[in-house]
């Protein structure tokens, strides 16, 4: 999931003219499991605004468990669902991550959109309102050999061969707060007798794979992967 | 050709320094803390942008030393600079009669004065290391000639105190395997235990130079046991700081740095005096351990 913190409300302000007709769109998927953006926030969000004297002519969240960042459930909910007022709307603020911003935009032929969160990492929501980073979308996983902990996203120099010298009673020498990547993953090989792994030497990342923007592309049984580093077509059939 | 690489061949017992850029164009008497000690190492480390803190750079500094007759170790982070500008800053360094690379990871950006700066880390230095080898060998990492190539004589760090030892003792042959010819250590202060980490890594057969900071005050070996990774100050060593008249404080820190330096003696090929500004007491040290 997408992990979203709201702007302040300051912020977001200073983003709006003086009169713009402003449409409060949420997402009903990852924002709803950060508090950000979910039916709920949406609407107080639509009252917050009211109350600082905004424009507000109506707002919408696709439905709890939907991600905004659909194409078609965003233009369902705009164009067939509430098409009256997005017309009428000068701009959208989007309580959402950026991909779900650029889904607006797509969904309202170019639409204009402000930013309503910050879009902060992707990660596993522990519970509702508690979100942890493990993975870096790097485009090519080395968990295999890190006993499926990402050292690209624990290791705060995403390093490859092992750990530097900084670590200090485990944890990592940017934060004591912070456990050191490498030692979880050291103990964790350690315990499955899987050190060998450690041992091997990994080569520099290929960041081509981890150039931006990247696509997806699936047709029938097969994916496409498209980055800087080329196209990486795999097909699931074997 | 490398004398440091020339002595540590032969068996010889080495001796080297480590001076920083400065903070600004200031340079002269960070290379006259370097001509202090110039007839008593054999080369003298530059530290890359220490700390995170921004620095004039560790190339034109060796560059400059290289000039008055002092053979720099050049130190090289991952830090701050991809594989293009490394290769490049490695050729650079050649070019300039640099002969001496320390490849290291970098402390994170995030501990420096510039928390802000994006973070490279583009190679670690296992990878730092190969790139170096593969330069000497001709061509660069993605197997294109070179027109020219050079022969560093490069080493890599190792920290004795870290706990648990074992992946950092993977971590050393990996470097090993990647090049490496020569280790420089974290600080040592726990000769035991660093007696008990040499006897660990012998096989490699690798030179290791063990890196012997001065002390200056008991606070300052608190601090370091409390926030620096892979030190350990034995108590005792810090109750005899705290003993030490504030006017004698000098002569204390010669005392127990030439007295570690006997100590590591016989488990290694060198030692690497990190002297932190007091470049000046080297000369003393190098008497008191008995060593030449
Ligand atoms: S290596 Fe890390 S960042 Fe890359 S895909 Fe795997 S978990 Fe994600
Ligand atoms: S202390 Fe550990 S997590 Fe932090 S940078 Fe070093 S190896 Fe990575």
């Amino acid at each position: 999931m997408h992990a979203t913190i709201q702007k302040e409300m300051d912020v977001i302000l200073t983003y709006l003219q003086p009169d713009e007709k402003i449409y409060v769109v949420g997402c009903g998927n990852c924002a709803e499991k950060c508090k950000s953006g979910g039916p709920e926030e949406t609407e107080e969000m639509a009252q917050r605004l009211e109350k600082k004297g905004v424009n507000v002519i109506g707002y919408s969240s696709t439905p709890s468990g939907v991600g905004l960042c659909s194409l078609p459930m965003c233009r369902k909910m705009m164009i067939e669902e509430n098409l009256d007022e997005n017309n009428a709307a000068d701009s959208f603020l989007v309580l959402a991550c950026g991909q779900g911003i650029h889904t607006v935009i797509d969904a309202t032929d170019g639409g204009e959109v402000h930013p309503g969160c910050d879009t902060i990492f992707g990660g596993e929501t522990e519970q509702p309102g508690i979100v942890k980073e493990y993975c870096s979308l790097c485009g090519e996983c080395v968990t295999a050999y890190t006993a499926g902990l990402c050292p690209m996203t624990l290791c705060s120099k995403m390093l490859l061969n092992g750990p530097c010298g900084g670590a200090k009673d485990g944890k990592c020498e940017v934060d004591k707060e912070k456990d050191c990547g490498w030692h979880l993953i050291y103990v964790r090989l350690k315990d499955a007798g899987k050190l060998h792994l450690l041992e091997a030497y990994y080569d520099p990342k290929n960041f081509a794979k981890w150039s931006r923007p990247r696509s997806l592309v699936v047709k029938g049984t097969e994916a496409t992967f498209k980055s800087l580093a080329g196209e990486h077509t795999v097909s699931r059939e074997d | 050709m490398s004398s440091l690489k020339e002595k540590l061949n032969n068996g010889s017992f080495v001796l080297t320094g480590e001076i920083g850029p400065p903070k600004g164009t200031d340079i002269e008497k960070h290379l006259e803390k370097a001509e202090l000690i110039k007839d008593k190492v054999v080369a003298v480390n530059v530290t890359d942008l220490q700390s995170a803190i921004l620095r004039a750079g560790s190339l034109a500094t060796c560059h400059l030393l290289q000039q008055r007759g002092i053979e720099p170790v050049y130190q090289l982070t991952c830090r701050d600079r991809n594989r293009l500008a490394l290769q490049s800053d490695l050729l650079s360094a050649w070019i300039l009669g640099i002969k001496n690379v320390l490849c290291l990871t970098g402390d994170h950006t995030s501990l420096g004065d510039h928390p802000e700066a994006k973070p490279v880390f583009d190679f670690d230095s296992v990878h730092l290391l190969k790139a170096s080898s593969i330069l000497n060998s001709g061509k660069d990492l993605t197997g294109h000639d070179l027109d020219g190539s050079p022969n560093f004589f490069q080493g890599a760090v190792v920290s004795p105190g870290a706990d648990p030892i074992e992946p950092q003792i993977i971590k050393m042959k990996k470097k090993v395997a990647a090049g490496a010819k020569f280790f420089q250590t974290q600080a040592v202060f726990d000769v035991e235990q660093f007696g008990e980490f040499v006897n660990k890594v012998n096989g490699l057969q690798v030179p290791i130079i063990a890196g012997i900071v001065i002390l200056k005050s008991a606070g300052m070996a608190s601090y370091m046991n409390e926030k620096v990774a892979g030190i350990n100050v034995p108590d005792g060593l810090i109750k005899e700081m705290k003993n030490t008249e504030k006017s004698d404080i000098k002569k204390k820190a010669v005392e127990i740095a030439a007295r570690l330096t006997r100590q590591v003696k016989p488990f290694c090929q060198g030692v690497h005096l990190m002297t932190l500004g007091w470049e000046e007491l080297i000369p003393d040290i190098i008497e008191q351990a008995e060593i030449s």
